[in-house]
């Protein structure tokens, strides 16, 4: 169904509720719709459309149109269209009317609304708080435009409700947010019959930094400084991201090798980090020999980043408009036999790995994660393709290099930790063919189109595929070049409350695995 | 007295000073194997020393079970030491070292190393706490069945008399009695020092340990006390191990100073190579679920079982 024709079909089914067609370019329609009907509006997308909630937030467009406004984005990921759903609330109203019980994996995006902007959703089944934690005063909303950055709110010291399992024999474990590795903050509060784990509540946003109002009214430059710095090892699908929405908002084709070379850095990043996560499985059942295997050839790739960009991290390689240098240019045959080295070192160490039956007895039916909650929660990336949903931003919205290359989405069904790293291993040959493949049919040319200024207020997405799911950034400009508003929605968000529902009825031990074998980003999810 | 005298300084000087070397060995085969360097071999006397010049930071919450613990652990290790002797060349002068006070000694520690555990009420300490109990509880009755087979065909409970009937056995590994214990006792190591297939001694994942969770409220001296305890531990049961069925006394024909000095330097090679066979299942397998401990445990009590069994059919 092409845009126009479902544009046609929600004005059919919702002839008042329909107030407007904002845009509709290629694969993306904006509508927007009464915020009175915003319930059965997305129950119908969701339930008999079948597309999915991907992102949700709110913008505070009190000095444009004297309103807030909250955007819903569903998407068909089969047909790759993005459908974004307008509201807008007037200020001293200050409630929305809550979808939560509708389409699930709003409740996550309500309650962030509410902290953040003090929109009450009304009718949200657990409206806890979700960003902040007690020591934030409960009248302060940072997002909102007439909040300063520089101010110090005051010290509220409320204590912290966690959900309680009340029966004989049940304790709670708490465990973070300090951890005994070199891991990110977290507190984790397990309820525990002995050792299986009854219910598992995290409360994360230890690292909460406020960089969505950070970027508000910088430069659209700056804009991207701060976006390669989200979270350490998602450095350059967060810039791929931001400069896909920047790009797409100025109107600017990129240089066709300037795409080559973001999908190398991109498959890059992704074996980095999936060799890290086999790594760390392998290293939480003390299958020590594997795990330093992997991470022996995790150090390789990080050589290869080196000797590409200089950059470990890969900071420092995207431009808005195409990428700061011609960064394989006379490095192809280097690159050409690192990664081959790689790949017959992984697919050593993966035949190694699945000949030891008392390790595939360990990540078998472990951390098993049902189809149906990993489709109502909306969990993306090798999570979702464990079970089945083979969804992956490379194939559904394919607007890099992507398109021209060939390669197939893993798809595994039971959902326990070996899927997941069955997904993990087939991505990362996957990555190797894909950058093999790019460096071959690679064009000539330029790297950049410069993008000297953006229209005000105009706003685009940028989605990439990120080593963890669907990366989905959202920029609004502002005047003179600067942002406006910058959403981000990195996959981590998405799956943090899918791996409390994964690990129900596990063993406490167990825990790390079934972590590991997600692998979230706590500062990609606390932003 | 002056047999005597060389017991002592032997059980206990030459094990507590050896024992750390075990860990040594067992840490730098693990690393070789990871193409790793690896930590020097005399890694853990630097760790002791290091710890024993530092001060403990003791929770106010805790009570006196969480001071003593350190010196009970350590008391009962060098105690069960006492009962073990690492040569049989030297004749013990009473005795009542008997399998029954070594392993009921040992459980005296554990028991006061889980009290301790829960004593300051920390998330990790009663995880580990209960787990060792549980792991003890499974591993014990495997025990008691393959020492005291080797009792019944010794004809004595007496850890010594044991290793000197043991001394006369033609190679020990060949009989099925034997072979089905030797097999026992080195999953029972496993379990009791906390090696990889049931413990990671080597993780930082809280959540899955079982000893480390013990003595994560450790610290300086106490903390060195407690690892001490655990090294010397680990010694006493390869030393039950090397010489109940690796016995090479006899082979000597010798006595007198100088036979017990090559009896010396012979076990220190065999308890190297224990190490290394420890290293080695180590890397080979993986940690085992926690539910799945019980099965191990079975399988080192049927195995003792059998050797029991086997004894009436075969004889000693």
């Amino acid at each position: 169904m092409t845009v126009i024709e479902i544009n046609k079909q929600l004005i059919k089914k919702f002839p008042d509720e329909m107030i407007k067609t904002i845009k509709d370019d290629g694969n993306e329609l904006y509508v927007e719709i009464n915020s009175d009907k915003i319930r059965e509006f997305s129950g119908y997308i969701n339930q008999e459309m079948g597309y999915s909630l991907i992102a949700m937030f709110a913008n505070d467009e009190t000095p444009l149109i004297g309103k807030y406004a909250i955007y819903y984005v569903f998407a068909d990921r089969v047909s790759g269209v993005l459908l974004t759903v307008k509201t807008a609330i007037e200020p001293q109203q200050m409630t929305f009317k809550s979808i939560a019980r509708k389409v699930h994996a709003a409740a996550r995006y309500e309650r962030e609304i509410k902290d953040l902007f003090g929109l009450n959703p009304v009718g949200h089944p657990n409206p806890k708080r979700l960003v902040f934690h007690s020591n934030w005063p409960r009248d302060t909303f940072p997002l909102r435009k007439a909040y300063d950055l520089k101010q110090q709110p005051e010290f509220a010291n409320e204590k912290i409700n966690f959900t309680k399992v009340i029966s004989e024999g049940v304790y709670e474990i708490p465990v973070g947010p300090v951890h005994a590795g070199i891991i990110e903050p977290g507190h984790f509060r397990f309820s525990v019959a002995g050792e299986p784990i009854i219910n598992l509540e995290a409360q994360l946003y230890f690292v909460h930094k406020g960089i969505e109002k950070m970027c508000e009214g910088e430069s659209i430059e700056k804009g991207l400084f701060v976006a390669e710095r989200i979270s350490g090892d998602e450095s350059f699908t967060n810039s791929y991201s931001y400069c896909q929405a920047i790009e797409k908002i100025a109107g600017v084709k990129i240089p066709e090798r300037a795409e080559y070379i973001r999908v190398i850095f991109a498959e890059l990043e992704r074996l980095t980090s999936h060799l890290g996560d086999l790594g760390g499985i392998c290293l939480d059942v003390a299958y020590g020999f594997a795990a330093y295997q992997f991470r022996m050839m995790r150090g390789w790739v990080y050589a290869i980043a080196d000797e590409l960009c200089g950059m470990r991290f890969l900071r420092g390689v995207n431009r808005l408009g195409g990428v700061r240098k011609d960064f394989v240019a006379g490095k192809e045959a280097s690159l050409i036999g690192q990664l081959k080295k790689i790949r017959s070192e992984l697919e050593e160490t993966e035949t190694i790995i699945k000949s030891n039956s008392l390790f595939i007895d360990r990540v078998e039916n472990t951390g098993i994660l049902s189809a149906r909650i990993a489709a109502d929660l909306n969990a993306v990336g090798p999570p979702a393709r464990a079970v089945g949903i083979g969804w992956d931003v490379r194939k559904s919205f394919p607007n890099s290099a992507y398109n021209q290359l060939i390669f197939a989405i893993p798809e595994h069904y039971n959902g326990d930790v070996n899927c997941r790293m069955n997904v993990k291993i087939e991505e990362c040959y996957q990555a190797i063919d894909l950058m093999l493949a790019a460096i071959d049919s690679m064009p000539g040319g330029s790297i950049r189109e410069a993008i000297i200024t953006v229209k005000p207020y105009q706003f685009a997405f940028g989605i990439t595929e990120a080593p963890r799911g669907e990366n989905i950034h959202w920029v609004m400009t502002g005047e003179n070049n600067t942002i406006y508003r910058y959403k981000i929605r990195t996959p981590s968000f998405c799956n943090w409350p899918v791996l409390c529902h994964a690990v129900k009825g596990n063993l406490v031990p167990d825990f790390p695995l079934i972590n590991k074998s997600f692998n979230l980003s706590y500062a990609g999810n606390d932003l | 007295m002056s047999d005597m005298i060389l017991f002592f300084i032997v059980q206990t000087g030459f094990v507590i000073l050896a024992a750390p070397l075990v860990n040594g060995i067992i840490k730098k085969i693990k690393a070789l194997t990871q193409k790793r360097t690896g930590a020097p071999l005399l890694q853990m006397y630097y760790d002791l020393f290091k710890l024993f010049k530092k001060t403990s930071v003791v929770s106010d919450v805790s009570s006196w079970i969480f001071r003593v613990t350190p010196y009970i652990v350590l008391a009962t290790a060098v105690a069960a030491a006492l009962i073990v002797p690492v040569t049989t060349l030297i004749k013990p002068v009473w005795n009542s070292g008997d399998v029954i006070l070594l392993v009921y000694i040992l459980a005296l520690g554990r028991f006061f190393m889980m009290l301790a555990a829960l004593d300051t009420g920390s998330t990790f300490g009663g995880m580990g706490a209960s787990r060792e109990a549980m792991i003890s509880a499974l591993i014990e009755p495997s025990i008691m069945v393959s020492l005291l087979t080797i009792g019944l065909i010794a004809k004595s409970t007496s850890v010594f008399e044991m290793m000197t009937f043991m001394q006369t056995v033609h190679n020990p590994l060949i009989h099925p009695v034997y072979l089905m214990i030797f097999f026992a006792l080195v999953i029972i190591i496993m379990a009791e020092t906390a090696r990889i297939p049931v413990d990671d001694p080597s993780t930082h994942l809280e959540l899955t340990m079982v000893h480390e969770a013990m003595l994560l409220e450790y610290s300086g001296r106490s903390l060195a006390l407690m690892e001490l305890g655990a090294a010397i531990k680990q010694l006493v049961f390869i030393t039950l191990l090397v010489n109940l069925f690796l016995p090479h006394d006899q082979l000597l024909g010798i006595s007198g100073i100088t036979a017990i000095g090559i009896s010396l330097l012979i076990y220190l090679g065999k308890v190297v190579a224990t190490a290394v066979l420890i290293a080695i299942v180590e890397v080979s397998t993986v940690k085992l679920r926690l539910f799945s401990i019980p099965n191990l445990a079975a399988l080192s009590f049927i195995l003792s079982f059998i050797g029991f069994l086997q004894f009436f059919v075969f004889g000693g």
